[in-house]
């Protein structure tokens, strides 16, 4: 196995109306030996254009990309000792299951010895022995998705790499997949570049994730520090599941001020927000972070926030209340028992220690937690 | 509405059956006046139910021409033809819809500017440039070389391969197969309905065309079944018989073949309506 290392990649495409368009602007970053990375961010961020040019399909335009301990810029794919699960599988339809598995073997010339253990071992680990003299039309979508799996993992590469291979999966089957992905990169001990938009799988599956959006490397960090310390309002929107609500704020001597109340700040966040005084600020907190006024156990109460419901989603282990503040829509996760229904005036409580606060003109954030 | 729809069905129906008829009484004709006479089918009102049937226009077709010679000529002509169009289309089809190279469009699109070129055009340079030039008159490779590859069939190819998933080229790439590896191994594999459909339209093309052949041949070993038939018309009489005797000989392997491969015949109308 080996390490992946961008340095000042840049690609440009033409585009439609011979325009040129920036799909990677620049990335830097190094993943390390053995590591599960997860490249998330919006349709036409750039996560697969980045994954393509590791496997070599696209040619960056500068910059230099590096495998194990070569700079690969030059090399063709199969040169690279990579190996791909592509999102519709690309299994070979005429070719039996057996065909697809030792296909780049028997084109690397390998022994027919070597390439029968290969197959053998990489069935085992997957499930697949009963079903190597089937076509993949007669697999169903879980079977062919560990189909392509085992395509990567006989050539034994340096590096596996991974483009929404569980897309074309139904909910159920996707999560089983999840953690059969996670318990093969602990069982292979395989450096894996995963590249998905569902920012779940990403949370899950990744040690650390590259959020990206319009090319740019937005955030690379663990999924709790991505979570908890999100570096702009683009990653503190992304992640998260209801996403963060963002709320417009103004700070006035010491306090906060927004649409339904006014609250004084932690001696901390005041100061780092001292800079900020008698301007507009956004205040991001998270949907579990805000609580009803009725049901908010061990939070202090201080910070409180009066709003009309407009719905309420009972989720069984929790209720979602969304209610309005300064023309932004924002989403309670809370406790089932908590009372609401719509139109409802209620108090909120906010949970301040939790909560950031973005400047609104570079998005950045300006301190939190 | 349900009254409506009956007879709309009813005149649509009505108006195919019209429209079959009228497409199968050549045929009968043909069929009917190979087996009569030399007198009755020159009549031009061929006895549509004759009394009296004859094998003497077989007879004199076989006994007095080179018509077994004709028949392998046509068919030595057309499988060759079928198989170059098959190689060289399919080639062609694949690097324009899979492969990005320098000038693609450009050169796909002047490809596809010569269709617009009526044939009668070009017909006068291409006999100057194979007889003349080349010096390759009267010989098979005269009438085989100008249709190797045709662009129409180049564009259909194309079309078909257009349609198959490029995932599948870039994972055989990743799985080291070399480019033609990946075309032998990979597309051609894939893309037989589509070969099947171009190689039987060619195949029946070859088989029935007539005037490249009449144009470039002038020994009689030469001649293909179509341009054989032509023989058959002399200064002051022509020989009805044994053209309708030939016309069905030569028809009858396109109708077996016709018959047997319907649906691919069917998949070919609609080859090209397959998404870009």
């Amino acid at each position: 196995m080996a390490l992946v290392e961008f340095r000042q990649v840049r690609k440009e495409f033409i585009d439609r109306n011979k325009q040129p368009f920036t799909a990677v602007a620049g990335s830097d970053f190094v993943i390390q030996d053995k590591e599960f990375v997860v490249f998330v961010g919006p349709s036409g961020c750039g996560k697969t254009t980045s994954l393509r040019m590791i496997a070599g399909l696209e040619r960056q335009t500068s910059g230099d990309i590096i495998i194990g301990d070569r700079i690969v810029n030059d090399l063709h794919p199969k040169d690279r000792d990579i190996a791909m699960v592509f999102q519709d599988y690309a299994l070979y339809p005429h070719m039996t299951i057996r065909e697809n598995l030792s296909f780049g073997l028997r084109n690397l010339k390998k022994p027919k010895e070597y390439i029968e253990q290969k197959v053998r071992e990489a069935s085992a680990i997957l499930g697949l022995e009963k079903m190597l003299e089937r076509k993949p039309r007669e697999l169903s979508g879980g079977q062919r998705q560990r189909v392509a799996l085992g395509r990567a993992i006989v050539r034994d590469p340096q590096v596996f790499l991974f483009d929404e291979p569980l897309s074309n999966l139904d909910a159920k089957l996707r999560i089983q997949m999840r953690v059969e992905l996670s318990e093969l990169h602990k069982r292979l001990g395989a450096t894996i570049v995963y590249v998905t938009h569902d920012q779940v799988e990403a949370m899950t599956l990744g040690e650390r994730i590259v959020v990206m959006n319009q090319g740019v490397i937005q955030q690379i960090a663990s999924p709790t520090e991505l979570y908890a310390n999100p570096k702009n309002m683009f990653v503190a929107g992304f992640i998260g599941s209801p996403p963060m609500n963002f709320i417009n704020a103004r700070v006035e001597q010491g306090r906060i001020v927004v649409d339904g109340g006014s609250f004084g700040l932690p001696e901390n966040i005041a100061e780092r927000l001292s800079a900020y005084s008698g301007k507009e600020v956004v205040l991001g907190i998270r949907p579990e972070d805000i609580y009803g006024e009725d049901f908010a156990p061990g939070v202090s109460t201080e910070h409180r926030l009066q709003a009309h419901i407009q719905v309420v989603e009972h989720l069984g282990s929790e209720n979602l209340i969304y209610f309005h503040v300064g023309g932004r829509m924002v989403t309670a996760k809370v406790h089932p028992e908590t009372k609401g229904y719509t139109g409802l005036a209620k108090e909120f409580i906010l949970d301040l220690r939790k909560c950031h606060f973005f400047d609104p003109a570079t998005q950045e954030r300006i301190t939190g937690k | 509405m349900k009254s409506k729809s009956k007879l709309f069905l009813a005149v649509a129906a009505a108006c195919l059956v019209a429209w079959a008829f009228v497409t199968v009484i050549p045929l009968y004709w043909m069929i009917v006046g190979s087996v009569q006479d030399s007198t009755s089918s020159a009549s031009f009102r061929p006895e549509m139910f004759p009394g009296v049937l004859s094998l003497a226009p077989y007879e004199r077709f076989f006994g007095k021409t080179a018509a077994w010679r004709w028949l392998a000529n046509s068919l030595l002509i057309s499988a060759v033809l079928t198989i170059t169009n098959v190689f060289f289309a399919s080639l062609a089809g694949y690097a324009f819809s899979k492969l990005k190279f320098p000038g693609s469009k450009a050169v796909f699109w002047l490809l596809l500017s010569t269709m617009m070129i009526p044939a009668q055009v070009t017909l006068i340079p291409l006999y100057v440039l194979v007889v003349n030039v080349f010096d390759l008159g009267d010989s098979y490779t005269a009438i085989i070389l100008p249709t190797a590859v045709t662009v129409g069939n180049i564009f259909l190819m194309k079309q078909y391969m257009s349609s198959l998933p490029t995932s599948l080229i870039h994972a055989a790439r990743i799985d080291a197969c070399s480019e033609f590896g990946i075309f032998w191994k990979v597309i051609l594999p894939l893309a037989k309905p589509g070969l099947a459909v171009l190689g039987i339209f060619t195949f029946v093309a070859s088989w029935n065309e007539f005037f490249w052949p009449f144009l470039i041949t002038n020994s009689t070993e030469m001649r293909t079944i179509q341009v054989g038939l032509a023989s058959f018309v002399f200064a002051e009489s022509t020989d009805f018989g044994a053209i309708m005797a030939g016309a069905t000989v030569g028809a009858l392997p396109m109708l077996i073949l016709f018959f047997s491969l319907q649906r691919y015949f069917l998949q070919g109308i609609t080859i090209g309506a397959v998404k870009g």
